[in-house]
Order: C-alpha cells, then structure tokens, then sequence
C-alpha cells in the first residue's frame, strides 16, 4: 500500500503541489479556498488559461484523496485530507517542487 | 533643378524651383505636404512606421539613405541641395551624400553640387537641433570642404526669423528670393544692356562650383560713402556672416548709363584685400538708385563655425544647470533600520512613577510561506502524522 502511496506522489505535478500548498496554507490562516481562487492562483502563475483544466487538477487530486471537496455556500471548498498532508510532506522533503505566491492568500492576509 | 531633402529642405526647394523641385522625405505624410514634381520616400526600418518622420534622428536619415542611395546621388550632380543641419532625414541624408563626394577621387567643376543648409538658431531652437548641427559641421561638411569636390555652400540661419518673430512660410520665401537675387546675375547680363565686364552662364556655374562658403547680399549703393562700410552694414542677415573673401562676384546695376564708372570704387575696395572679383555692369532703367549685387567666398573652416556653435550652446547649457540649481531641492537621507525600528515599536516605553504599564502591542501571526514551513503548517493542522 505504502509503495502505491509513493507512486502516486510520484506522478503528482507542479500544480498538483501547489494546490495542495495553498489549500494547507489557507486552512493554517482559517480561510476558506475554493476551486475559483484555485484557477486564479494557477492563472497568474500562468500554469494554465482556463477554468477546466484547473478543474481537472482538482478533481486528480479529489480522486487520489489527497483533499476534500465540501460544498459550503454554494461553493466547492478544498481541504488537504491526511493522505494530501503526507503526500505534501513528501514533495517538500524531496524537494521536487518550490512553493509559489497565491495572490488570493496575499490579498487575504 | 534644385532638390529638398527632409522637411525644411523641401519647402525651400519646392519655393526655389516653383514645384518644380525633386524632395526626399523618410515620412509620406511630408512629402505629400509639399509641391514638388519628383517625391523619393526613403524607407526605413524605425518601427516608428513611414509616417512619422525620422524625429531628429540623424541615424534614422543615414539609413534611410541607403534605399535611394544611387538614385540621389546621380541626381544631386551639378543640382542645388537644400537641408536643415539640425532635424534627423536632412542631416541624415545629407552627411552621406556628402561623405559620398569627399570620397570620390574627382569631381568635375560641372558636376559639383551647391548645398544649401539652413542652421538652428542656438537661442531658441532644441538643443538635439544644435547637437546634430555640430556632428554635421564637424564631420560631413568638413570632409567635403577638405576633398574640394563640392560646389558652393550657403550658410543659412534662422537667427532673424527668431529676433524679427517671421512666420516661417515668410521667411523661407525671404531666403529663396535672397538667394534668387544671387542666381540672377548672369540672367541680368543676359537681359540688360551690359556697360561694362560680364558674367556669362559659365562663369557663373564655374563660380558656383568652388568649394568655399558663399555669403551674397544686395543693397542699394551710394557713391559718396564707402562701398566697405556698406557691404558691412548690408550683410544678408539671413546668412551666418563671412569671413574674409578669397574670391567675390558682384553685379551693379545701374539706372543711368553714365553711372557705369561707380564700378571703379568697388573694385579698389576688393583690391585692397587681394581679391580680383568677376564682375559686370548693366543698365537697368526700371530701377531708381543704383543696386548691386555682391557675393563673397570664403573658407572658414567648419571646426571654427563649430566651436562658435559649441560656445553658444555651452552657454545656454550653463543656464540650464544654473537654472536646474537653482529648482533643486536637497532631501536629507532618513536612516532607518527596520530592526531598530521594530525593537522600538514592540519594547514597551519606560514606565513613569505612579503610571500604569502599557502592554506591548500584539504581534500578528504571520503564516508560514517557505517550502520548510509547510510541515509546521500541516502539523499545526493536525494532519500530519
């Protein structure tokens, strides 16, 4: 189980981590991150132009239970699960990726 | 034929030849402002487009020229240029075209080009004109000088158009009708009954081609005063001055025959100062007092001309800094050291007898960013193990 975990993380990307960056981040400052900051935070990063992509990330990450999607007024809000904070750990310590700035966090700060 | 190059170039071809004219712009849109019956657009490669002009950028001129470089330099053989010193396509233009005949082994006297370049006037016009002017003076116009290969250079300058307030429209057609005054001697010795010596086409093209600066002027001459006090006093005020002559022309003319002998006190004026001027004498009975027509060559050299340019410009550089002294104001360096100043706002002020403390102000939490961080952010989340 421990070696499918670890290839799972293997095949995360850069905007894989990042969302699982800023939504860990966001939860550590008590706000809420949906899918739309998400797509703005990628957007202005220029990892990707349009909304479905974002979305499709997402929805990997959803799948892989490395978050949660809740539906809190009528908005999908994304929570890192256990598996993602592990996952995250492993991409930090390994170093694979560096962390970027979520222009929704620094307005909200 | 008479050909304009850049935007006062042109105007002052186009007046000379009466349309007639050939101009060269880098911009269609100044070309299309001026009537002329042979318009060459030089291309450029200014992203600024071909409308725009060269913007008194000399070097925007320089490569202009080399889209039109045969056709122009054929044309402007034995024909009158006209360009500003000081604006980008003329300067530009022009200095190659004369590199191009200082370059040449030999030209004939024939085939030898007469510029006509008009120069800022340092007091009111911006200083890029008076820079480019000076670049223009000191290399191109010197070189050709130098090479002897070009014909007769007119000075032009717009210091009366400035101290007097003439529009320019006037004073472009001033400088043409001054400057026809000087083209019309051997049409006059043609036309007029001539009473004495003669300047034929020939003679007259043959005194166009030398190399030197020509200063010309026409005023009418009184007899009982000398002709040198009144050639001084009758400088063409829209020519820079001239130097000494090497060589002159003039032209009297007269309204009554008997006033031919006039001619003598002219020509000892010049011979006292060396020179055996071409000259000739004709009858004109539309006139009322007698006019003559003098034209002066002389050589000074462009490095002189241009460090006349160069005092006046320092001049008026020397103002600007005084002036820029004068509207500046000193702001004092402010040190701050942020540790210090943070030390500062978080240590509580010393407490006074009898006072209560103040506590500190609260320090916000400032969440974790670096990539290091992220494990205290996900344990302080409780979801890392």
């Amino acid at each position: 189980m421990e070696k499918l975990f670890e290839q799972q993380v293997k095949r995360l990307q850069e905007h894989h981590f990042l969302i699982l960056y800023w939504a860990a981040l966001a939860e550590d400052k008590g706000l809420r991150y949906n899918i739309t900051n998400a797509f703005d935070d990628l957007k202005f990063q220029g990892v990707t132009r349009t909304k479905q992509t974002a979305v499709a990330y997402i929805e990997a990450l959803d799948v892989l239970n490395f978050i949660e999607l809740k539906d809190e007024s009528n908005r999908k809000n994304i929570y890192i699960t256990e598996y993602g904070a592990e996952a995250l750990a492993m991409l930090v310590s390994h170093k694979n990726f560096k962390t970027r700035k979520s222009g929704y966090l620094e307005v909200s700060r | 034929m008479s050909i304009g190059i850049g935007g006062a170039g042109s105007k002052l071809a186009s007046l000379l030849d009466h349309g007639n004219a050939t101009i060269v712009n880098v911009s269609e849109i100044e070309l299309s402002k001026v009537e002329a019956s042979n318009k060459i657009l030089a291309v450029t490669h200014s992203s600024r487009g071909q409308f725009k002009g060269s913007g008194r950028n000399p070097e925007v001129g320089k490569t202009a020229f080399v889209s039109i470089s045969d056709e122009l330099y054929s044309l402007v053989k034995g024909n009158t240029v006209f360009s500003s010193t000081g604006g980008g396509t003329g300067n530009g233009i022009s200095s190659i075209i004369l590199k191009k005949i200082a370059e040449a082994d030999s030209v004939h006297l024939l085939d030898r080009t007469m510029f006509g370049l008009l120069l800022p006037y340092v007091n009111r016009e911006s200083s890029e004109f008076v820079e480019n002017t000076i670049q223009f003076l000191l290399d191109p116009v010197s070189s050709a000088i130098d090479s002897g290969n070009t014909g007769n250079m007119v000075l032009f300058s717009n210091k009366l158009k400035f101290e007097a307030r003439i529009a320019e429209a006037d004073y472009n057609h001033m400088m043409i009708r001054s400057l026809q005054n000087f083209l019309d001697i051997p049409y006059k010795g043609e036309s007029l009954q001539l009473l004495d010596g003669h300047i034929d086409h020939e003679d007259f093209n043959v005194y166009k081609s030398k190399p030197y600066f020509n200063h010309f002027t026409q005023f009418f001459y009184d007899t009982n005063r000398p002709f040198g006090d009144q050639l001084r006093e009758n400088f063409n005020q829209l020519l820079l001055p001239p130097e000494r002559s090497i060589e002159a022309m003039f032209l009297l003319e007269v309204p009554h025959i008997e006033q031919a002998p006039m001619l003598y006190n002219i020509l000892d004026y010049f011979a006292e100062d060396d020179v055996t001027p071409a000259y000739g004498v004709v009858h004109n009975p539309n006139i009322e007092q007698p006019t003559v027509t003098v034209s002066l060559l002389y050589s000074r050299k462009p490095r002189e001309l241009v460090d006349d340019f160069k005092q006046m410009a320092d001049k008026l550089t020397r103002k600007k800094i005084k002036k820029s002294i004068e509207q500046f104001v000193k702001l004092e360096a402010t040190p701050f050291d942020i540790q210090s100043e943070v030390k500062q706002m978080t240590t509580p002020p010393p407490v006074q007898e009898g006072e209560a403390p103040i506590p500190p102000p609260e320090v916000e939490k400032v969440a974790a960013t670096e990539g290091n961080d992220v494990f205290s952010v996900l344990k302080r989340l409780r979801k890392l193990k």
